[in-house]
């Protein structure tokens, strides 16, 4: 707690014919730190969250007193196949969005810090870092357009070149069976240069000696990367892994932009599903048991996650 | 069925989502007037500036200043988005304005009809003469009855143009191929395959947004007499997804990819594309609303382009413009009234033609420009025969989705005409019992 010094006082903390100052207990003052971020998190999270796993128990058009149905929303969901399409299409995007990002985040900067670095100077390494991050700085809404362009069916620049080599083209976003790879694929490059910056970074901790050693004893550059950097980086990996997924799980962004769920329903999601029953079909109760689930299915990932990160660190 | 419970804290709840919703949706507080004679007239629309309805309710809104001396018009810009998501929050609260422009039909102006947050103004219509301007299938988007279900009970919003689907053609590319406009669907058919045996395909459509869906509706309309939209948009009867005119729209909509008069590849493709792909002359074609007419006006530069009716059909997708609405809340209800009064005067309205809008009650000798006038002609077939027969997506609220998805799949061809109407029928009954209007 500041004490005030007002003009002409000098600045002392206590004069000595004083008594000692009584010392506010130290929780007392840790938890006064607390405060504003403590009213934070209960407006726009805390809240809100309460809010709406009560309205998903209620059927309301948003406006009006909602009436109180118990579970028939969940009985629904459980029932709505568009509701389990959505899922399934978000396991493919966690492979798009964590698995693939994650391993050739790893490769990447392995490569990056391990030979870039060392034979073409640090400088082109984190020039390269940059440009692999650019994508995570572009709004999605930007690329998303962009992406459309170049994806388009015709007048596209990806058929565009697939024809110059005589490939056909294809509809990307327009066709069922490819508009889940196509998004699946931007999700890849927009993702790709979170993991790498992490793991380069994690990298700077790892004891170039460990290298050294083992390059004198005759290891490859794919033994030092399996036996030296992923143990050595496992944390960053952990933590990239399980950010990445519950991003996977939250996607809206790029699904709104690219696709609106289409065609017919192929890249769903359920934060875009949830979206849609809230806004457009004003089945705000509907909308928020959606999102219910959604949020508790992130948090058990999360749990689960943590469990296996204690473990490993446990039996390393 | 559910028994109604109204249990106060459920209410507590739908307030505080109310709050920070209304939070999120706008700012801008709220003056104390007394109850009329208003100071201020508060007004949000969401016309851009420079389109037709902007510069004529720019003008209407001077034209009020004028005869109001001492009344302020205090008008907030909004997004068609922010009052279509949390409209009827702010008007549920105290942050209401005393009129705004809000969009018509079961699902929104309805919902809040019926919610009460909207005043009946049936006896300002009858009084200040309104119904006289709007012929019935205009004033069927502007009534709502307690269910919220259009067509029939108290006025409740009162529009100030039309819209309505035409088909727009490539007059430079008709030409090329000597072809004359169809005046039946079979002609119309005609001069497809003469486009497809050329190597062009006719017709440019976006499945990823509301044109497939315009296409098979206008199909469907083709073999459907008013009974039929009666039914399907009004719920007067069993609207039945298998019956002739559906079965026939689906199935000549899947015939009509297959040979190649509609793209296969436009699953994907978004209505802009569409309009900038006719606007470029790359689709001799384009079965689309009265929306695009002005810019077509604007940016089409390399040829020449003429719209007629779709061929053959009596009834054509179409409605009455948004709606002045007042809200219940409202502090300046007189005001709001000589608001719409002067909008619907002949001035306002000529304004409106003049700009590329479609007037409901302009004066067709002050239309000075040739390309409006051929617009609003081509209204005035349509208004005066009382064949405007709405939006497919209306009868239910998230239909616009079902119909964009499952007409995906019809263009892609991976379902079958009879799957089709299957899947679109699913969601349309489920409405009918939401709001227990099935049988």
């Amino acid at each position: 707690m500041a004490t005030e010094i007002r003009k002409g006082e000098r600045a002392v903390a206590v004069s000595k014919d004083a008594p000692p100052p009584v010392r506010p207990s130290r929780t007392v003052s840790y938890w006064l730190y607390l405060v504003p971020s403590g009213v934070l998190f209960t407006v726009v999270i805390g809240a809100p969250f309460v809010a709406s796993v009560v309205l998903g128990f209620t059927r309301w058009q948003g406006i009006g007193a909602p009436t109180w149905i118990g579970l028939e929303n969940y009985q629904r969901l459980f029932q709505d196949e568009r509701f389990w399409q959505s899922f399934e299409h978000n396991l493919v995007l966690i492979l798009a969005m964590a698995v693939i990002p994650t391993f050739l985040g790893l490769v990447l900067a392995s490569v990056l810090f391990d030979f870039v670095g060392k034979r073409y100077g640090a400088r082109t390494a984190s020039g390269l870092r940059a440009a692999f991050y650019l994508p995570q700085v572009l709004p999605v809404a930007v690329a998303g357009v962009v992406w459309t362009w170049i994806l388009k069916p015709t007048g596209g620049a990806l058929n565009a070149v697939l024809e110059a080599i005589g490939l056909p083209g294809q509809d990307w976003l327009g066709d069922e069976s490819l508009a889940l790879p196509s998004v699946g694929g931007i999700l890849v490059w927009l993702q790709i240069g979170y993991p790498v910056v992490i793991f380069m970074s994690g990298l700077q901790r790892v004891d170039p000696s460990l290298y050294e050693a083992a390059e004198i004893d005759g290891a490859g550059w794919w033994r030092r990367f399996r036996h030296i950097t992923v143990p050595q980086i496992r944390p960053e990996i952990y933590v990239v892994l399980l950010t990445c997924t519950i991003a996977a799980l939250k996607v809206f962004g790029p699904i709104y932009v690219l696709t609106r769920g289409g065609p017919g329903g192929a890249t769903n999601v359920p934060s875009y599903f949830s979206y849609q029953n809230f806004f457009q079909k004003t089945q705000v109760g509907y909308g928020s048991a959606i999102a219910t689930v959604l949020t508790l299915v992130i948090v058990a990932v999360t749990f689960l996650f943590l469990r296996a990160q204690r473990r490993g660190e446990e039996t390393s | 069925m559910q028994k109604k419970s109204r249990i106060p804290v459920l209410r507590g709840l739908a307030a505080l989502a109310v709050g920070m919703m209304a939070l999120a949706a706008c700012g801008g507080g709220s003056d104390e007037n007394g109850p009329s004679g208003a100071k201020e007239l508060r007004l949000w629309h969401y016309e851009s500036a420079d389109g037709a309805m902007g510069k004529a309710w720019s003008a209407a809104i001077a034209k009020f200043e004028e005869t109001h001396p001492g009344v302020k018009v205090k008008f907030e810009e909004k997004s068609f988005e922010q009052i279509n998501q949390s409209g009827a929050m702010a008007l549920n609260s105290n942050e209401a304005p005393d009129i705004l422009e809000y969009n018509k039909g079961n699902a929104t102006a309805g919902l809040i009809a019926k919610q009460g947050l909207l005043t009946d103004m049936s006896d300002e219509v009858v009084k200040r003469g309104w119904d006289k301007l709007l012929s019935p299938s205009l004033q069927t988007t502007a009534k709502y009855d307690d269910r919220g279900i259009m067509g029939e009970g108290n006025w409740y919003g009162i529009p100030n143009y039309g819209e309505f689907v035409s088909v727009y053609y490539n007059k430079d590319l008709f030409k090329k191929y000597d072809l004359e406009v169809p005046t039946t669907l079979d002609d119309f058919t005609k001069v497809m395959d003469e486009f497809v045996a050329e190597g062009v395909t006719p017709l440019a459509n976006a499945g990823a947004e509301y044109p497939a869906q315009q296409y098979l509706y206008q199909l469907a309309l083709s073999k459907a007499d008013r009974a039929w939209v009666d039914r399907y948009q009004l719920y007067k009867g069993k609207n039945d997804f298998k019956d002739p005119a559906w079965t026939y729209a689906a199935t000549t909509f899947a015939d009509w990819v297959s040979k190649g008069y509609i793209a296969k590849n436009s699953a994907g493709t978004k209505a802009e594309d569409m309009g900038v792909s006719f606007m470029k002359g790359d689709f001799p074609i384009l079965v689309s609303g009265s929306w695009w007419w002005g810019r077509f006006q604007t940016d089409v530069k390399n040829f020449e382009w003429g719209s007629f009716l779709f061929p053959g059909n009596t009834l054509h997708a179409g409605s009455s413009g948004n709606l002045w609405v007042v809200p219940e809340k409202s502090k300046a209800k007189d005001l709001a009234y000589d608001f719409i009064d002067i909008t619907m005067s002949k001035e306002i309205q000529n304004l409106l033609g003049n700009s590329g809008g479609v007037p409901v009650a302009a004066d067709p000798a002050a239309i000075s420009d040739p390309k409006s006038k051929e617009l609003i002609e081509l209204f005035g077939k349509v208004n005066s025969a009382d064949s405007l027969a709405f939006y497919p997506d209306w009868p239910a609220p998230g239909y616009y989705d079902v119909l964009v998805q499952n007409t995906q799949k019809l263009i892609n061809g991976s379902a079958a005409p009879n799957a089709f109407l299957d899947a679109i029928a699913g969601p349309y009954d489920e409405n009918l019992q939401d709001q227990g209007l099935g049988d």
